[in-house]
């Protein structure tokens, strides 16, 4: 085929590989340029800023590694890594659990399963302004608050939650779950979708119970899906912002400054534009690792790509 | 027996799940100051329209609103068209490079956006986007799981059709207008639903480039207004208003987002 064409005369050869592929280059170089634009400079840029002093006005100056050391040193960066690896812990396994528990039902045969497939996927299209502003209202740390008083039933006093340093992370957390959840829920249901119900067949004709059966067939085949979700819910517990912006504004005393939040209010708030800089490669390098340990141990077949 | 339990398991969660929405809805047709609000939410003693008829008062919310359709409108527009062209691209087409640019597409999606963040802000302050549409819109003309989804599901489709136009007689831009875009209706709508969710949720970019009250989306408004009004009322009405075009596409478009979570995830 190549040989062929090029024995043809240049003029011809530009003129049939135009009409092969004309939509390749119609399309193709402006989406490039805007990628340059718009995702590798900006990244480049971000790591040259991390070796200046960038305030919004006057010229960037050059202070090497200033802003990597005062990050090692930094306690209150440290305690945001800390936060957001505590938002993780109370975060990961309730997310999976409930978006497990919800594809079980679902995928239970129970009548109109579409229609609650859409009730539990309906606060992940739903914005994080929206579910913090009732969630706040749930949570209000008086008595007349709804979970207050719904605790005054079995005789545990008014909570603070969102007040409370101890507390408030787990209830930012709770918000997540409660919006998340639902997408959890689609690949687990894909997941037992897939599984072959002459496992279970064999299984009940061996005098199985539902409980056994789910230990020893469904949770277990289950596992490129545990894996996938886990690692995917690890990211996004890292990448958290929206609800501790709206809800908790980093406190109390700093409980619920995630990674996120510490780099907006460094960046924004502060305007140190060049150590929040350094934050978000800080975060870009915990991804990394997330997403190469998940390459390492799911391999090519469950890849992003 | 296990039916029932799952029954019984369904209604208690639904009932979970649609609670927030509830307190939403009805709150935002009850009077009353934050403080005083009853835990028991769900009787509704005087409803009343009164913070509907406050937010549209002063003509600040509907412009947000507006603001919110202009930054969503466009992207998810032009999402649409790049997506399925590229997609078709980098699933159907032979050129130089193919497997490095696709393979460094997706190599940036693990850069977290926040990382883009602060360079971005500085490049838009030089290009005197802030408080602008630009900075919102400009970004977000296409994006590259959309591209990924329509190149997985195109990979799906075998070149008989296309080879069978080709020998037709058609160009390029005829097979993809008639044979290729047809057929990948589900997928651009996935697309499209999800770029419309992300664009219209967005709270962090517009929070960064937008400090104009007038320039506000819809969710940054109500998060000024979450911060700023007493009233429990006036927010819910805020929320269920911004609230309705989410769920509009939600109900018209549902499969597309389940179907588009799992392409993206596992396949």
């Amino acid at each position: 085929m190549t040989s062929k064409k090029s024995k043809l005369p240049l003029r011809e050869r530009v003129k049939r590989e135009w009409n092969r592929n004309a939509i390749v280059y119609i399309f193709l170089i402006p989406v490039l340029g805007h990628f340059i634009i718009f995702q590798i400079y900006p990244f480049l840029l971000s790591f040259y800023l991390t070796f200046m002093d960038w305030k919004v006005i006057g010229d960037p100056e050059f202070v090497g590694l200033k802003h990597w050391k005062y990050f090692l040193s930094d306690t209150l960066a440290w305690k945001a890594i800390w936060n957001t690896v505590k938002f993780s812990v109370y975060y990961i396994v309730p997310t999976m659990a409930l978006g497990l528990i919800l594809a079980l039902i679902i995928n239970s045969g129970v009548k109109s399963a579409r229609f609650f497939k859409g009730v539990f996927f309906l606060p992940v299209v739903t914005s994080f302004v929206i579910i913090a502003g009732i969630w706040g209202w749930l949570f209000r740390g008086t008595e007349a608050g709804m979970i207050n008083y719904l605790l005054s039933f079995v005789g545990i006093e008014p909570q603070l939650f969102l007040a409370n340093s101890s507390q408030a992370l787990a209830v930012l957390a709770g918000l997540s779950i409660f919006k998340v959840a639902g997408s959890t829920m689609i690949y687990y249901f894909a997941g037992l979708q897939s599984i072959d119900r002459q496992l279970y067949e064999a299984a009940q004709i061996d005098g199985a119970s539902a409980f056994k059966i789910f230990w020893t067939i469904t949770f277990p085949l289950l596992k490129p899906i545990h894996f996938y979700v886990a690692i995917t819910t690890t990211i996004g517990s890292f990448q958290i912002f929206d609800s501790a912006y709206l809800l908790t504004g980093g406190g109390p005393n700093y409980a619920t400054t995630t990674i996120v939040y510490y780099l907006y209010e460094q960046g924004f708030t502060s305007l140190n534009l060049s150590y929040a800089a350094v934050l978000s490669y800080v975060l870009f390098f915990i991804i990394l690792v997330i997403s190469l340990i998940q390459r390492k141990y799911l391999g090519q077949e469950s890849n992003n790509y | 027996m296990k039916k029932v339990i799952s029954y019984i398991a369904l209604i208690v969660l639904g009932f979970c799940f649609l609670l927030p929405f509830l307190i939403m809805i009805l709150g935002s047709f009850k009077d009353v100051q934050f403080a005083q609000l009853d835990p028991l939410f769900w009787i509704p003693d005087h409803p009343t329209m009164k913070n509907y008829l406050y937010i549209m008062r002063d003509g600040m919310f509907i412009r947000w609103i507006f603001n919110s359709v202009v930054i969503t409108v466009i992207p998810v527009a032009s999402q649409m068209i790049f997506c399925a062209v590229l997609g078709y691209i980098f699933a159907k087409k032979q050129f130089p490079g193919r497997e490095t640019v696709f393979w460094i597409f997706m190599a940036v999606i693990m850069i977290p956006q926040q990382l883009l963040i602060i360079p971005k802000f500085i490049m838009f302050s030089n290009f005197g986007w802030i408080n602008t549409y630009w900075a919102l819109i400009v970004p977000e003309l296409w994006g590259i799981m959309g591209v990924f989804l329509v190149r997985q599901f195109l990979q799906n489709i075998p070149n008989d059709l296309e080879e069978a136009a080709y020998i037709d007689g058609a160009n390029d831009i005829q097979i993809f207008f008639k044979v290729i875009l047809p057929l990948s209706v589900p997928v651009v709508a996935t697309v499209g639903t999800f770029s419309f969710i992300s664009n219209w949720n967005d709270l962090f970019q517009p929070l960064i480039y937008l400090t104009q009250e007038k320039m506000f989306p819809v969710t940054l408004g109500l998060a000024s207004m979450l911060g700023k009004e007493g009233n429990f009322g006036i927010e819910m009405a805020g929320s269920t208003v911004s609230f309705i075009p989410t769920f509009l596409i939600f109900l018209f478009f549902q499969r597309y987002f389940t179907e588009g979570i799992q392409m993206s995830g596992l396949k």
